[in-house]
């Protein structure tokens, strides 16, 4: 991506799927194309249970930020944002605590344009179009925002997203970069695919993605719990979606069909 | 509100949460979900209790379900399906006269908003990602010239009307699906003011429209407008009106978009894309095919075959294994019927429940439909991973002809289906016109039943059931009578219909009243459905009959259907019935194994045979059948037990069956059924 001209919709190829708008369609969105659909609709076949996890991804990524807000964090650094749909990050935090800011970054066009619109009239969010794995670039770019603290906490999310970082990319280093340039007693918090739960489905759901602008890459338990180098994770750990601090009166959901580990730690 | 109805409100927010939370996601936590479905049961049953009753309160939950991203390809059924059975059970919505049908109402009003709902949140949706588009476009326009080609293939791809028009309203730019809508040409378009595309009525309003959000004082217009098409006729839109500014944030152009909605066009438009997959199998959805079958019944030179399969047996899978079983059963007969039609083209859906679709555009080396049927059955039976195996029943449609539409075709296949089901298992049938015809009519009174109901058009009469010996009278049956229609044929339409429970609650406190005011009437027979014989709250239904009308339970006696008890789900039924002292039999049994050895687990005390058992014994000569059936009703009646005969038509077959000893029966031989009013009071 061309740094500057990055939001230029010459990137918006419509005939090729992205993971953006394939998590919208699961989410029962309706910013996504034909070829999306398409694409989310073989993601289906191979993994029937995508609707429910997507849904658990998104779920989670509530109860991380209520968590983070709980313990006092008011800024946040949205890593692989997404589409704006129900429940946004902003939303969420600002409920809680109003004085909240965020900083959403997506390497995604429709993402961009989208948050850009969504958040015109808040000037306490902004979003930035990077990839996040450039990490000079993100940090760079947010400090420009003026609207984080770096002395201060940050809750540093990073959600249903690094399964799209290869191992070329040093997904540890990435996040260790994060780590760095955040005071102590900020927090991450992830989520990302494994191949532990159903090898088989996930297997199919690499096949299938092969084919869009996001290939995937399922990580083990182990690899996941290694992101987390220099936080203490807070409980329980890294476990499947819906086992991260259910709510109180939650709906029982099959864990072992949950395709995702989360887990959030804080930094020393 | 009294306490107690709180907490059962709070019972059924519980319970509706429960039921939802799994279709959507809903950034609310279970406990503020539940709260705010609360304040919706309150709205449903305030519009239930009230006088007069309008269904009319009820439409804000469809909205408000939406609003809150209820949205699910599954949210809506079972919203229905949870809303269904709590009202008619609420304690405080008892005495609600018409319960059932209100019910009816109701939840036929709440699907209808909450469809029209979801078309303006997808509409809203779709206009933003456009905007969202073009704004990206104008903007790295003035940087670069590069993004034309992509940009016109999602402006001219678009459903939506779409014109950018500069400040003074001419259109800059205008879609192919504009044009379309009013029938004009696009080019011509160019230029011209947008507002003379509208209904003049229209106009002076849209001026003021235009000029507020040109002025910045609206952000956005969403209205419903007409625009003219070019022969005059009036086009009915959801109109949506947004400022573009320049990067500096001066305003630089109006986007316009709108979809049609008129009525013809909403017809033929199914729901939104959203709604278009199965959610568990990912096969298309019903929706979804009905467009598949269309374009390939247009389409396809060879003519297509329709096949409609519904598995057999599969609720005992899914109530025996558990519904995850189920679940994963489900998608892997979905997954091995696309690998079934996979060479050709075609589609597959599953349409509901068990039940599937396969369309074939047939080319020279598509099997013939025998072959067809043939690789589906295969395909089933191989077991699955937890060795289950299938078999499903199938209607075809071979080769309509082009003149069908599809919702013909689905239910000629569907009809097709219910035949080839009735005769057993793994069962196939082709279109047969004649055949249809009266499943056509059966279809049309079913559909018609609930009004009726309603009108008070279903009676229930009583047939007397005699000692055959003696011929004193020992009680009397309810029956059911709409029409020509006989208590069966009742039963059976509202099983298909999902008005049992509804009816048969009706029924049996409307025969409990006449037996309450008619001594003459002994003691009540009561045959209930297979649905209301499984019903949870059975017990409690009966017991709150006796109680309202002030019946006794000596004169009550109620007939279980014997199959919902093979299959362990009624099972319960029959024991707490007993506890409370109700006399309890079973009704429709054929005597087979299986339903002999339910005699040793229940604890009935009577059982009425299957009509088929008696219609058998009436059309054969005297020989085993009968001597096995004598031997077996001496055998139950050993064990203490009474027999009950129905249908009995002729002095023939009385006299046989009173040899036979039996303890009673009934048909019209024997007496017919009568209204409530001929009785002595
Ligand atoms: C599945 S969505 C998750 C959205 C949101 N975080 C959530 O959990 O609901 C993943 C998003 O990450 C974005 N993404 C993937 N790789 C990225 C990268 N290297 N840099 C920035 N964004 C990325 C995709 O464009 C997509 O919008």
């Amino acid at each position: 991506m061309t740094e500057g001209l990055s939001w230029v919709p010459s990137t918006i190829d419509t005939g090729l799927p992205s993971a953006a708008r394939i998590y919208d369609y699961l989410l029962g969105g309706g910013h996504n194309f034909a070829a999306d659909r398409e694409l989310a609709e073989k993601f289906l076949l191979a993994q029937p249970n995508a609707r429910t996890i997507a849904r658990l991804n998104r779920a989670f990524l509530r109860r991380a930020v209520l968590h983070l807000a709980d313990a006092g964090v008011r800024q946040f650094l949205d890593l692989g944002s997404g589409i704006p749909t129900v429940g946004n990050v902003h939303e969420i935090a600002q409920r809680a605590a109003p004085e909240s800011r965020v900083v959403y970054v997506d390497f995604e066009d429709v993402a961009v344009a989208h948050s850009r619109m969504l958040l015109e009239d808040d000037d306490q969010s902004t979003v930035l179009q990077e990839d996040m794995t450039d990490t000079d670039a993100v940090l760079a770019g947010v400090r420009d925002t003026g609207l984080i603290d770096f002395a201060e906490p940050i809750g540093v999310l990073t959600v249903g997203v690094f399964h799209f970082v290869p191992p070329e990319r040093d997904p540890v280093g990435v996040v260790a970069a994060y780590r760095d340039a955040v005071a102590p007693g900020s927090y991450l918090a992830l989520s990302q695919f494994t191949a532990d739960l159903q090898p088989e489905e996930m297997t199919g759901v690499v096949a299938v993605m092969r084919r869009s602008a996001n290939p995937m890459f399922p990580r083990t338990h182990a690899e996941i719990t290694a992101m987390f180098d220099g936080f203490d994770l807070v409980e329980p750990g890294v476990v499947p979606l819906p086992l991260w601090r259910p709510e109180d009166g939650a709906v029982e959901e099959d864990a072992d069909r949950a395709g995702i580990f989360a887990g959030v730690g804080r930094k020393k | 509100m009294s306490p107690p109805a709180r907490t059962r409100r709070q019972d059924i927010a519980r319970a509706w949460m429960r039921a939802v939370y799994p279709t959507a996601y809903v950034p609310m936590s279970p406990v503020e979900i539940e709260l705010y479905l609360l304040e919706l049961v309150d709205v449903i049953a305030a519009a239930t209790q009230a006088e007069p009753f309008t269904v009319e309160p009820v439409a804000v939950v469809g909205d408000r379900l939406v609003e809150a991203h209820f949205t699910g390809p599954e949210t809506l059924q079972r919203t229905v399906e949870v809303l269904g059975h709590a009202l008619l059970f609420a304690p405080e919505l008892q005495d609600v006269p018409r319960l059932a049908e209100k019910v009816v109402a109701i939840l036929g009003c709440l699907s209808t908003s909450f469809a029209t709902s979801m078309r303006m949140d997808a509409f809203n949706q779709q206009e933003e990602i456009k905007l969202a588009l073009l704004a990206a476009k104008l903007r790295a326009e003035r940087v670069l010239k590069v993004s034309e080609a992509r940009f016109r293939e999602v402006f001219d791809s678009s459903a939506f009307g779409i014109a950018l028009t500069d400040l003074r309203g001419e259109c800059v730019d205008a879609n192919a699906a504009l044009a379309d809508m009013i029938g004009a040409d696009r080019a011509g378009l160019i230029g011209r003011r947008l507002i003379e595309l509208f209904d003049p009525a229209d106009v002076d309003e849209l001026v003021s429209t235009y000029r507020a959000v040109g002025e910045g004082r609206v952000e956005r217009v969403r209205e419903q407008r007409r625009l003219l098409r070019a022969d005059g006729e009036p086009v009915w839109v959801h109109l949506a009106v947004s400022l573009l500014r320049e990067a500096e944030g001066k305003p630089s152009h109006h986007v316009t978009m709108v979809e049609d909605v008129s009525e013809l066009h909403l017809l033929q438009k199914n729901l939104d894309f959203q709604l278009l997959h199965d959610a568990l199998t990912g096969l298309s959805n019903r929706q979804h095919f009905l467009t598949r079958l269309e374009t390939l019944h247009g389409t396809s030179r060879g003519g297509i075959t329709l096949y409609y399969l519904a598995l057999d047996a599969f609720s005992v899978v899914n109530n025996g294994l558990g519904h995850a079983v189920g679940d994963q059963l489900l998608t892997e007969v979905g997954r091995r019927l696309k690998a079934v039609v996979a060479d050709e083209t075609a589609a597959v859906a599953r349409m509901g429940g068990d039940e599937f679709a396969i369309v074939v555009a047939n080319s020279p080396t598509t099997p013939t439909v025998p072959a067809m049927v043939e690789r589906i059955n295969e395909a089933l039976e191989k077991p699955m991973d937890n060795g289950v195996a299938l078999s499903a029943s199938i209607g075809v449609v071979d080769r309509p002809a082009a003149g069908w539409d599809v919702a013909e075709l689905l239910r000629a296949a569907n009809a097709t289906l219910r035949r080839a089901k009735a005769g057993g298992k793994r069962q196939w049938q082709t279109y047969d016109r004649h055949v249809d015809q009266r499943i056509r009519e059966h279809q049309s009174r079913a559909a018609r039943m609930p009004g009726a109901l309603a009108d008070g058009e279903v009676e229930v009469e009583y047939q007397p059931v005699v000692d055959p010996t003696g011929g004193q009278v020992l009680g009397h049956l309810a029956r059911l009578r709409w029409e020509e229609l006989e208590h069966d044929e009742c039963l059976e339409l509202a099983e298909a219909t999902g008005l049992s429970l509804a009816l048969g609650q009706w029924a049996l406190r409307e025969a409990a009243g006449e037996a309450t005011a008619s001594d003459a009437l002994g003691v009540l027979h009561f045959e209930l459905s297979p649905m209301q014989s499984r019903d949870e709250d059975l017990v409690h239904t009966v017991k709150r009959t006796l109680d309202e009308t002030g019946l006794p339970v000596s004169r009550l006696r109620i007939f279980l259907d014997t199959r919902s008890m093979l299959d362990g789900t009624g099972e319960d039924n029959a024991q707490v019935l007993r506890d409370n002292g109700i006399a309890t039999g079973l009704a429709r049994f054929n005597g087979g194994q299986a339903e002999l050895s339910l005699l040793a687990d229940l604890p009935v005390d009577s059982l009425i045979l299957d009509p088929s058992v008696v219609r058998r014994l009436a059309e054969r000569p005297e020989g085993f059948l009968h001597d096995a059936t004598a031997g077996m009703v001496r055998l139950i009646r050993s064990s203490g037990r009474s027999v009950l005969v129905p249908d009995v038509s002729t002095p023939e077959r009385a006299a046989w069956w009173a040899r036979v000893e039996v303890d009673a029966a009934f048909g019209d031989h024997l007496a017919p059924a009568v209204p409530g009013y001929e009785l002595a009071h």
